[in-house]
């Protein structure tokens, strides 16, 4: 502590200097911090629907192909199967184009069952079953456009040629995706005219142990059909979907990376440059009794201070900066509910503090080991 | 009774390499300073007097000989022993000052005391007194830059003693001064000498100084040329010093 005053003092020699060092740092560890966030996110929602038991069936020829509503009792009846969820998206906006957000109908009967880690409580599961008109809303999409449950909305379509009027009955949380909204099937199959299709079958199986074997078994009772299925888990599922990011994601972490070791070069340089300057009065400490060790800590604090101070700010306002825009694009799908995980969080600080001590290290260890009578000569 | 030695030097040399050339800085000295002199070490330039105040001051190593100073034979000493034993021992004094111009005359003063075990309030002691002694206890929120250089070197001198230290080493104290500067320095290094019984060594070049040491050293192309008695006046008929004033 007796230290800190010489520290500080020193870290204020040149104001300007080590104000544009911290944010110049800070800068660079808003991008890195910001960019490394999309992976782990990534990764993270692969992590969690890694345990999962529900299984995604769709058309083997892709996503934006039906699969029939005749297959929902056929799929029910596959061993192990306990219930089955039929959805379809539906695309539709709030007021304007630019409002866009994932929205999705499902069946209301076995919504309960597939979806029990989305924190949706009883009471509103109940409407959800009463009302036809009843949504469940993400707590991200409430946020945006201020809603509340009790409230009438409506949904413009985009796909399809008619408007949903709905009215939110309860909110979701926990794992799901924060920006979507559920309403129900049945109404939306109504107002369509029926056509007998739906995006994805939802299965949700009796354990994890049985996902393999029910996967199998459905993709081979609808071998050869008019509409092949293809069975995934959610995390081959999920995985698929990230896969569209993955060039991107390398991308961000390649990006990452070089501002991170640009942004070091140039620390370094300031650092250099600021231990050459003091490099008599280095000296003169020195001669005074402090050690080489001492002299070497007091000058890796000063970096190390500036590095923290810079990652604080920079990952500080990457964290706020993801929070604002936390409901942004449907594009971006799952990922649209961007945030900085804590661990990017941590290994943003633990960046800082890194090139905070190496920039200085080579510099201040020459400072601190050069012969004192040399530094003294030097300056005189 | 024969008098306690504060510094020994037996047939040291140091000899520099630069390039392919080696220069011979001092070559086999041999001399002791009894403890509570004020010494000056005078001779032409490159006649090794910075090289053996440095050797004394343990901030340079001999290349052969013993040098030992307050008993303790510091061409044994590793580094970080050196280190230690600076911060104990030895006052250096700095013909450009070398005050950290960040720091205001009282933590500049402070700067030694950081590395004792003193606490805050007790450190506040020393550096005042410290400065009272050197006459700038109205400085001690005074940046170097606010200084006269006078002013500076007397904040030197604090620092320089302020951990009561065995033995004062100056290097050209007044290189930089004015006359009348020079004047009041070398006053307050004698007054130093005589009240607080510091062994002081010097180095200069300012025949002035003559007249307030007690024994001179002549140096000469590394070799100690000859020791004479300094021309030291009486205390009352020199002008009135800083440390009096204060």
């Amino acid at each position: 502590m007796k230290y800190s005053m010489l520290v500080l003092k020193n870290l204020m020699r040149s104001k300007r200097r080590t104000i544009l060092t911290i944010i110049s740092i800070a800068v660079s560890l808003f991008i890195f911090s910001a960019l490394v966030s999309l992976p782990t996110v990534a990764n993270e929602l692969l992590a969690d629907s890694a345990s999962s038991v529900r299984i995604a069936v769709h058309n083997k020829a892709g996503l934006t192909y039906g699969v029939p509503e005749s297959y929902k009792t056929r799929i029910g009846a596959t061993p192990h199967v306990v219930a089955v969820m039929g959805e379809s998206w539906f695309g539709g906006i709030y007021h304007e184009v630019s409002d866009a957000f994932p929205n999705l109908a499902v069946d209301p009967e076995t919504a309960e069952q597939m979806w029990t880690d989305w924190d949706i409580s009883k009471e509103s599961f109940d409407d959800f079953h009463k009302i036809r008109t009843a949504a469940l809303v993400g707590q991200g999409t409430m946020k945006r456009f201020g809603l509340h449950v009790g409230q009438q909305i409506m949904l413009r379509g985009t796909i399809y040629p008619i408007n949903v009027t709905l009215k939110i009955v309860g909110t979701m949380g926990g794992k799901s995706p924060p920006n979507f909204l559920l309403f129900r099937r049945d109404y939306l199959e109504e107002a369509i005219g029926r056509p007998g299709f739906v995006s994805i079958y939802w299965a949700r199986a009796d354990s994890s142990a049985a996902v393999p074997g029910i996967i199998a078994a459905i993709d081979e009772e609808f071998a050869n059909s008019t509409a092949e299925t293809q069975s995934e888990s959610e995390a081959a599922f999920m995985g698929g979907f990230m896969d569209n990011f993955r060039a991107f994601f390398t991308m961000a972490k390649v990006l990452g990376l070089i501002v991170v070791i640009t942004i070091a070069l140039v620390a370094a340089n300031t650092a250099a440059m600021s231990i050459r300057e003091r490099r008599a009065e280095i000296a003169v400490m020195r001669s005074l009794g402090f050690s080489s060790r001492l002299v070497l800590i007091l000058l890796l604090a000063e970096s190390l201070i500036i590095g923290l101070i810079g990652g604080v700010l920079g990952c500080g306002g990457a964290y706020i900066a993801l929070k604002v825009f936390s409901t942004g694009s449907p594009a971006a799908g799952p990922l649209s509910a961007i945030r900085m995980p804590p661990t990017v969080l941590a290994e943003t600080l633990v960046v800082a503090a890194l090139i905070g001590l190496f920039s200085a290290l080579v510099p201040a260890q020459a400072a601190a080991r050069r012969n004192i009578v040399d530094a003294l000569r030097a300056v005189a | 009774m024969s008098e306690r030695t504060a510094i020994e030097l037996d047939n040291v040399s140091r000899i520099y390499r630069r390039d392919e050339f080696e220069v011979r800085a001092l070559d086999g000295v041999t001399m002791r300073v009894p403890a509570g002199r004020f010494v000056a070490i005078m001779g032409p330039s490159g006649s090794g007097k910075t090289t053996m105040l440095n050797l004394i001051a343990g901030i340079d190593h001999a290349t052969s000989g013993r040098v030992a100073v307050g008993g303790e034979e510091v061409t044994r000493m590793n580094e970080r022993e050196l280190a230690r034993w600076r911060g104990r021992h030895i006052g250096l004094v700095f013909q450009f000052y070398n005050l950290i111009p960040v720091l205001t005359a009282f933590e500049n003063v402070e700067l030694p005391l950081l590395l004792t075990d003193l606490k805050k309030t007790e450190r506040r002691h020393h550096v005042e007194a410290a400065l009272k002694v050197v006459g700038l206890a109205d400085r001690v929120d005074h940046y170097p830059r606010q200084l006269s250089g006078g002013q500076e070197q007397r904040v030197a001198i604090a620092r320089a003693v302020v951990t009561d230290p065995t033995i004062i080493v100056a290097d050209e104290p007044t290189g930089d001064l004015d006359a009348r500067s020079a004047e009041e320095i070398l006053n307050l290094m004698r007054d130093l000498n005589r009240e607080f019984h510091k062994t002081i060594v010097m180095v200069t070049h300012d025949q002035r100084a003559e007249r307030f040491v007690e024994t001179v050293y002549h140096l000469d192309k590394g070799i100690l040329a000859g020791v004479e008695a300094g021309r030291r006046v009486p205390a009352q008929a020199a002008a009135p010093s800083a440390a009096h004033g204060a």
